[in-house]
Formats: structure tokens, sequence, C-alpha cells
């Protein structure tokens, strides 16, 4: 062991503990960015005297892919969640204090005061006005879900486009790493953006990400599509521009592959598109059916059956776009709680007759005028209350009295609220904890850092010291020689 | 690899987190503290939330039933005043027809008597309760009995020239003073259609058979109106019209009997159909008031359920708002003391 050795040992740890501290103020600019991953500064001894330090990128592969697992999941809850409570909302009101349940029951307690006392005119206007309430509900309901389906099919049609333009990034990213890789340049930095994109990429669409040679990364889709490999694969979407009752939403196609339809409140819907999907057309597309059977149910409770055989039904104070016919028995006819509308020779606001609510409408059922003819009235509120048969969410036919139908129509989006807030604070706190763990995992302590940097300032200070002491020796060797 | 690391960044998350989870707890704990109801009653129920809507729709058509109750209770009511007005009306001329039979008395104050009776009819079952003519039966919106002491009401046409017909003069002619018993008896047969016979609802009345029926409960209708076409006030009409109409001076001794014999058989049958009535009548206002009470208990036993579904106790939720308010003010303070345990403050 020479001096000269020594004096160059100590020059390549001055060196090391220079990019050691690069490190540490690196690590400490970042402290709080999400997306970056601490670096450590590994320094091996290799041959005697020669110190290399490699920079290394604190990764855990499992939990990251965790992580975004739980993103897609959580992403997808919310999304349920919010779209459910607009629907909720803009159907049912507030407490549901507006929806059609409640304004039915307004209306049969107005027919219940009117039959009461039949000769008077404002109780017929009060009751009609009930009555006008229960189809501003539907008409409005329908408008409501229409938009819904309208904006979420845009909001589709956007994260699509973010998806495309997020895997044209990864593309540039990954290639970089690829290429990087190779020619075996630092590359740490890049495989920070990469996983970023991949957050941003899973918070749309739930993926897993499989790493091949030179640190390439193929994306593929939880249902096993290819999503990236080489280049993007093409997300296509073809928005509606505006939605009917009876329109049908397009599919999301990656690959040309549909993305498969997601179910229930705690869904199994991952990524915010799925659940759009999944809001557009299960939600808003079933309780459209509730408010069409609803429509039915009303203008069949107050139709008017002909005296003279064979005794058909004609529509009475509720009518529909073709109004001397009735809708179609025991099955929906689409759109139906849109076309609802009161009849025009009932209502005062069309110039109608309140009263003809009391007398009939299409037949004289009080043949001889009498002022407290209630029997019409009587069996209009009844008839609310008496059994019919309706489509239910499902499809299937349930035998339900209207009013039943309508608070079923309540408690069935309420069901689904309540398990998807339960689900979406289970699966918020999976990304909480799972986030934490990858933080506490790949994120920066400023503390240690701080730690670190005594370290290598006093690992520096010995090194020039060193330094110092070995320039005195040679010196002093030097003055001997001379 | 650490043993245990925590990130600078994991650390200030969960400050954050914590605190942002305890303040939305907080605002729904206040809200229901404010409402002593949960704060979204859709959330905390969910599939029952149909139940709650359907409850709460319950307790209104309740309620509006108890309010027409009221209205048919206040008919009965008068009804019943009407009908006690007629039997007192009726007690007191069957009293001065019996006097009539025994004694001599004026025949013209026993006339004025039987048009008092007419007019008492017509004042009591053209009785009017809001815009309602009670006593119509279903017809409200007309007066029910037409006046009989107006010589151009049809009643009192039908009946005048039922006794020209029969007899070939008015009731005011001298000939009236040779109508024998037998000719009375015979005309009194065949005017009597028009009051208990088809004759009634053509001449006299405008009301219908048909009373008002009114719902009483979720599931009960009774009737709650009496009709002027009841048997009773028929023969209280007969009774007192042909007395009043034929009773002049130029009726002869035995047509007058004769007339007074009738009338008070059907004065004394009249007075037990209008007590019958008045039982029927009170049947129905006990059915009502019942039917009050249950839905009164219903009322309650709905808003119990609605209580036990969506109330909250509110001693309860207070000491939550008083907890949360204390986790929220130590997590302020803890964060602040965190925020000074950095290596930072003790380099220089």
């Amino acid at each position: 062991m020479s001096l000269s050795t020594a004096l160059s040992i100590a020059q390549s740890s001055l060196l090391n503990t220079q990019r050691q501290t690069s490190v540490v103020s690196k690590n400490l600019a970042n402290a709080y960015n999400a997306d970056y991953a601490r670096r450590s500064a590994i320094v091996s001894s290799l041959a005697p005297g020669s110190q290399i330090a490699t920079i290394s990128r604190a990764t855990d592969v499992a939990l990251f892919r965790q992580n975004l697992t739980a993103t897609s999941g959580w992403m997808a809850q919310s999304t349920i969640v919010n779209g459910l409570d607009r629907l909720a909302v803009s159907v049912n009101g507030v407490d549901n204090a507006t929806s059609p349940a409640a304004l039915i029951g307004r209306l049969q307690e107005a027919l219940q005061f009117y039959a009461a006392t039949p000769s008077n005119r404002t109780l017929a206007e009060s009751t009609v006005e009930a009555a006008r309430q229960v189809v501003l509900g539907l008409n409005q309901g329908t408008q409501a879900i229409q938009t819904f389906r309208t904006e979420m099919d845009g909001q589709i049609a956007t994260a699509v486009s973010d998806l495309n333009q997020l895997l044209a990034d990864f593309k540039k990213v990954n290639d970089e790493i690829v290429g990087g890789t190779q020619a075996g340049r630092d590359v740490l930095d890049s495989l920070d953006r990469r996983d970023a994109l991949l957050k941003k990429i899973s918070e749309l669409i739930p993926i897993s990400t499989i790493s091949r040679a030179h640190g390439d990364t193929m994306i593929v889709t939880a249902d096993g599509t290819t999503l990236f490999e080489t280049i993007p694969r093409h997300v296509h979407f073809e928005a509606t521009p505006a939605y009917g009752p009876a329109s049908v939403g397009n599919k999301v196609f990656i690959d040309g592959v549909p993305l498969q339809a997601a179910t229930g409140a705690n869904t199994n819907a991952s990524g915010s598109i799925a659940a759009m999907v999944q809001l557009r057309d299960e939600y808003a597309d079933g309780l459209q059916l509730q408010l069409d059977e609803i429509a039915r149910g009303l203008i069949s409770a107050f139709a008017e059956t002909n005296p003279a055989p064979p005794n058909g039904e004609v529509p009475g104070l509720f009518v529909w776009n073709t109004p001397s016919t009735m809708p179609a028995a025991g099955t929906r006819t689409v759109g139906l709680a849109g076309l609802i509308s009161l009849n025009a020779l009932i209502d005062p606001q069309q110039g109608g007759d309140a009263q003809k609510l009391r007398d009939g409408v299409n037949f004289a059922f009080n043949t001889a005028n009498h002022a407290s003819f209630n029997e019409l009235l009587l069996a209009y509120a009844d008839g609310l209350d008496a059994p019919g048969s309706f489509v239910g969410s499902g499809g299937a036919t349930v035998a339900l009295s209207l009013k039943a139908y309508s608070t079923a129509t309540v408690g069935w989006l309420e069901d689904a609220r309540k398990t998807a807030a339960g689900a979406a604070e289970t699966k918020s706190a999976l990304v909480m904890r799972t986030t934490e763990a990858l933080s506490n995992l790949t994120s920066v302590n400023v503390d240690e850092e701080m730690a670190l940097m005594l370290e290598l300032e006093h690992s520096y200070s010995a090194s020039a010291k060193m330094l110092q002491v070995i320039d005195e020796m040679l010196k002093t060797l030097l003055a001997v020689v001379r | 690899m650490k043993v245990s690391f925590v990130s600078s960044q994991a650390i200030t998350q969960a400050m954050r987190y914590q605190t942002a989870r305890l303040q939305s707890d907080l605002v729904k704990a206040t809200k229901e503290l404010g409402t002593l109801r949960v704060a979204d009653a859709g959330l905390a129920l969910g599939a029952r939330t149909g139940i709650s809507v359907s409850l709460h729709r319950e307790i209104d058509r309740l309620k509006g039933l108890i309010d027409s109750n009221k209205l048919a209770a206040t008919r009965l009511e008068t009804t019943q005043v009407g009908l006690k007005e007629l039997t007192e009306a009726a007690g007191d001329l069957l009293a001065n027809y019996s006097t009539a039979l025994t004694d001599a008395v004026d025949p013209t104050i026993i006339q004025q008597q039987a048009q008092k009776m007419l007019a008492t009819m017509s004042s009591v079952l053209n009785s009017n309760l809001n815009g309602e003519n009670i006593y119509a039966g279903i017809n409200t919106d007309v007066k029910p009995l037409n006046d009989f002491l107006d010589p151009a009401s049809p009643n009192r046409v039908a009946f005048d020239t039922a006794f020209s017909a029969h007899f070939g003069f008015a009731p005011n002619d001298p000939a009236a003073a040779g109508i024998t018993t037998a000719q009375m008896d015979a005309f009194l047969a065949a005017v009597e259609p028009q009051f208990l016979g088809a004759g009634w609802q053509g001449d006299w009345s405008q009301a219908t058979d048909q009373q008002i029926t009114s719902r009483i409960t979720l599931t009960e209708t009774a009737q709650t109106s009496v009709s002027a076409n009841i048997p009773g006030f028929r023969k209280l009409a007969m009774a007192a019209a042909t007395v009043a109409a034929t009773f002049g001076g130029e009726m002869s001794k035995e047509g007058r009997i004769a007339m007074i014999e009738r009338g008070v058989e059907l004065l004394g049958e009249a007075i037990s159909d209008l007590a019958n009535q008045q039982g029927y009548t009170g049947v129905t206002q006990q059915r009502l008031e019942r039917a009050n009470e249950r839905l009164s208990m219903q009322i309650d036993l709905f808003s119990g359920s609605i209580q036990d579904l969506e109330g909250v106790d509110e001693y309860e939720v207070a000491s939550r708002v008083t907890g949360l308010r204390t986790q929220i003010e130590i997590s302020y303070s803890l964060t602040s003391s965190m925020r000074q345990l950095s290596l930072l403050n003790y380099l220089s």
C-alpha cells in the first residue's frame, strides 16, 4: 500500500460522497412528489482502493401492482357512488321528497279530499294539480335520466380519448427506457414517469403489467386484452350525441374486444370507464324502466271502462301520445314516463273541466249530473292500492299495487346507494392502505435524508482531511529527498 | 432495507386523510343533531327507504282521512239535529191532531199547525252545509224539497189536481161540505202514491235515494248522509200536506175526521221511522268516531315506526359530536407538533 494509492482512494471517496450528496439532494427535492421513487446510492468496494457508487430506485413490484388494482376498484366504486347520488337527487329529489312514490301519495290524498266533497270545484282543481305534479315528476325524471345518460356517454368518450393519449405517452416513455437500458443510460426518471402513467391508466381501466427484457413493459387489461405491447392498441368508443329512452349506448372496444359489462352496486367494475358504462346502462336505464312502468300504472289506474259492451278501457285523467288507446298491458312501453300527460279535457290549464274527473271524461258516468257523485273518485283512490302487475328492475314481472311498486323503486335506488357507499368505504380504505404502504417503501423520509447528509458531511471532511494528511506526508517525504 | 420505514409523504397524507374523515363525520353528526333524523335516510336505510317513504305517505293519507271524517261528522251532527227537530215537530202535530179528534178545535188552527210543520220540513230538509244540501242524497247542488205552501210548486199543483180530479171540485168549493168519510178515505188512498210511492221523487223531492258514501278508514266506507226520500219524511209530509191543503172552511166534518185519523196514523209511523233513522245515524257517527280513533292510533304507530327507522338517539349524537370535536382538536395539535418534529430544526 503506497501513499499514492491512499491518495486515490481518498479522491474517489470524495467523488462518491459528492455523488451521494447529489442523490440526497434529489431525494429531498422530491420528498413530497407522489410519483417519485426514492433513489439510494449503493457503495460497493470492488478492487482494493476503488469504490463505485451505483444509484438504485426503490421499488416493490407486488405492492405497486396491488396499488394499481386498488386504485381501479376505488375509482369505479366512487364513480358509481357519485352517479347514483346524482340520479337519486335528480329523479327523486332530496330525501325522496319529489319521488313518484311521494307525488302519487299526494295525488291520492287530494283524491280523498275531493271524494269527500265532490261538489267542490276547487278540490277538483287541486286534485288535477296534484296529478300534474305526478306527470311533471315523471316527465322531468325521464329528462334527467336521459341527460344523465348523455353526460355519462360524453364522459366515457373523454375518458377513452384520455386513455388513448396516456397510452401514446406510455409508448414514448417505454421506448426511452428500452433504448436507455440497452445503451446503459440512466433511465430512473423515465421509470418514475412510466409508473405515474400506469397509475393514471389504472384509474380509467383495470390493468396488469408484464415486465420483459430491457425494461420493456406490456400492459394487459384485467380481462386479458392487450392494451400495450411495443405499440399502444387502439381503444375505440363512439359517443351517442343525444339519448332518448329507447337509445342503446355503444360499447367500448379495446383492440376490437368489447369491454365487459359490470354488475352490482358493490361493483365488479374496475376503472372509471367500466363504472360509467354500468351507470349509463344498468342504473339509468333500470330507473327509466321503472318510471315507464309507473306511468303505465297511472294511465291504467285512471282509465275509464266503457259502460257499453265490450267494456273496453280508455285512458282517463292520464293520457299519452295516442290519447284514445291504452298502452300495452303487462309490458313496458319504452319512454312512457316522458310521454304521459294530463288529459286536455280535464286539465283546466288546457281549457278542460276538472269536474270531468268526477263525471267521466270519455263516457258519462254521472248521467243525472249529481253534484256529490263520487263513485269514480273513490274507485280511483282505491285503484292506486289495488294489486297490478309490473315489470321489475330485473325484467321479471312482479305483482304489486302502483303505490307499492313506486316505493319499491325508491328502495331499489337507495339500496344501490347504500351498498355502493359501504363498498366505497372499504375500497377507499384499501387504496389508502396500499398507497401508504407503497409510499412507505418507495418515498422519501426527510429526516432520514438529513441524517444521511450528516454522515456524508463527516465522510467528506474525513476524506478531505485524509488528502491533507497524505499531502503533508508526501511533502515531508519530498523534503527528505531534497 | 429498513426495518420500519415511514415516508414523510405517508405521514402527512395519513394526517390529512384522518382529519378529512373526522370532519365529514362531524358534518353528518351535526346535521343529525339538528334534525334528530339520520343525515341521509337513503344511505342509512338502503332498501328499507321504500318503507319509510310509504310510511310518510300513509301518515299523510290518514291525516287526510281524519280531516274528511270531520266533514262527514259535521254533516251527520247537523242531520241528527234536523231529525230531532222534525221528530219534536211531528210530536207536537200529533198532539194537536189528537186533540182535534176529541175536542172541537177551530179547523184553521189545525191547518196552521200543519202548514207550520211543512215550513219546518222545508227549512230542515233544505238546509245547506259547506255548499252542500245535506238531505239531497248525492244531488247536493239542488234543494231537495219543493215548497208545498207555494201554490205554483209542482207538489202543490199535483195534489190540487188529484183532489179536483177525484171530487170534481176544489177543496175550498162549498161542495166540499158534502164529502163523506168513505169518499175521503178513497181520496186519501188515491193520493197516497204521491207521497209514499213514485210521485214523491217527481213532485216533492229532487234528492236521490243514493246517499253520500265516504271513505272513513283505509278499508271502510260509510253512508254519511240521510236522503230526503226516507219513509219518515214522506209520511210526515203526507200527514201535514193533506191537512194543510184541504182543511179550509168548506170541508165536511167527516172529511176532516177521516183526514186527521189518517194523519195520526201516519205521524205515529213517521215518528217511529225518524227515531229509527236517528238510531242509524247515531251508529254511523259512532263508527266515524271509532274510525278516527283507529286512524289516530295508526298515525301514532306509523310515526313510531318512522322514528325507529330514521330517528337517532339525541344523547348518542350529542356525545358523538363532542367526541368528534375532541378528536379533531387532538388531530390538529398532533399535526402542528409533528410539523415541529423535524431534524431540520436541530441542524444548524
